[in-house]
């Protein structure tokens, strides 16, 4: 499915990292997180939610409480996809999220300035 | 690239996550005039009592106000969870200065929240804050007043009977 998607709808990369990336289609409206051995299609409102689960986990309480596994499952209500990840995997996913939604941002600033702002 | 975020949402996820704190602290004080009025009511203050139920439904109405603004631009409304309300009061006059230093809370919240988003440009979210800040000045005006009743009247003999019938004579007036 993977590079027969990115061909077909054309997907931008909006930011990678060495664990992963996530591509934008402005056909779709959608997005797409390759990550964790998934090809995964969000919209607006799920990348959002991902995000937000991704960063609210502690890291460090991760890794010191001896009681459990250092895996965490990233999901949330509403989500079609399940991640198993480690701490490392966590950290490069929370750094791909918000590489993305930094880029986000600047692609919202390069679309004021060339297209809303000028007259 | 289409910036997708955008057409969605017309405000930035730190406005919005700033308008659902704000959506809590709302619901918070609703519930806390709710346990003020209780309390009054069980220690005999009657119109006190009349008064702080009022103050609770305008604090539900300003949680519904923010919490649809959210909504209308796109945004993910949360329904808050509001624990940790206070229930017991040493006297009559604390129930009237916590009253105060919860509207002092609120407005120094809108403050930061105007402040965000002139930093933003946010230009649409701060004219709907406008009626806020402009309630505001009401909220604490009466808040400020109804304390200074235990001054001007003082709490001894039947002061504090006094207080009570004069609490919601307290009225504002812009002009
Ligand atoms: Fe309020
Ligand atoms: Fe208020």
């Amino acid at each position: 499915m993977e590079k027969a998607c990115i061909d077909i709808n054309q997907l931008i990369n909006v930011f990678s990292n060495y664990e992963g990336a996530v591509y934008q289609s402005d056909k779709l409206n959608c997005f797409y997180v390759d990550f964790g051995g998934k090809f995964a299609r969000y919209n607006c409102l799920s990348l959002q939610k991902l995000k937000k689960v991704v960063e609210e986990i502690d890291i460090e309480a991760l890794l010191l409480n001896t009681h459990r596994a250092d895996f965490e499952l990233v999901t949330f209500n509403g989500c079609e996809h399940v991640y198993l990840l480690n701490a490392l995997e966590i950290i490069a996913l929370k750094d791909l999220l918000h590489g993305t939604f930094t880029m986000f941002n600047l692609n919202h600033i390069v679309n004021d300035c060339l297209y809303r702002l000028v007259y | 690239m289409k910036d997708l975020m955008r057409i969605k949402c017309l405000i930035s996820e730190d406005i919005e996550t700033l308008l659902n704190q704000q959506i809590k602290k709302e619901a918070h004080s609703s519930s806390l005039y709710l346990s003020m009025a209780s309390w009054c009511n069980q220690n005999g203050y009657d119109f006190s009592s009349d008064y702080f139920t009022k103050q609770s439904e305008e604090e539900r109405m300003h949680q519904l106000k923010l919490f649809k603004y959210v909504l209308d631009m796109g945004g993910n409304a949360i329904s808050p969870e509001v624990t940790g309300i206070k229930t017991d009061f040493a006297g009559f006059r604390e129930v009237f200065e916590d009253a105060l230093e919860a509207e002092i809370a609120i407005t120094q919240s809108f403050k930061n929240l105007a402040s965000r988003c002139l930093k933003e440009q946010d230009f649409v979210t701060m004219e709907f804050l406008n009626w806020f800040l402009k309630e505001q000045r009401e909220e604490e005006y009466k808040a400020r007043r109804a304390l200074e009743l235990f001054e001007v009247i003082g709490e001894e003999g039947t002061g504090r009977w006094e207080i009570d019938k004069h609490v919601n004579d307290i009225t504002y007036s812009e002009d």
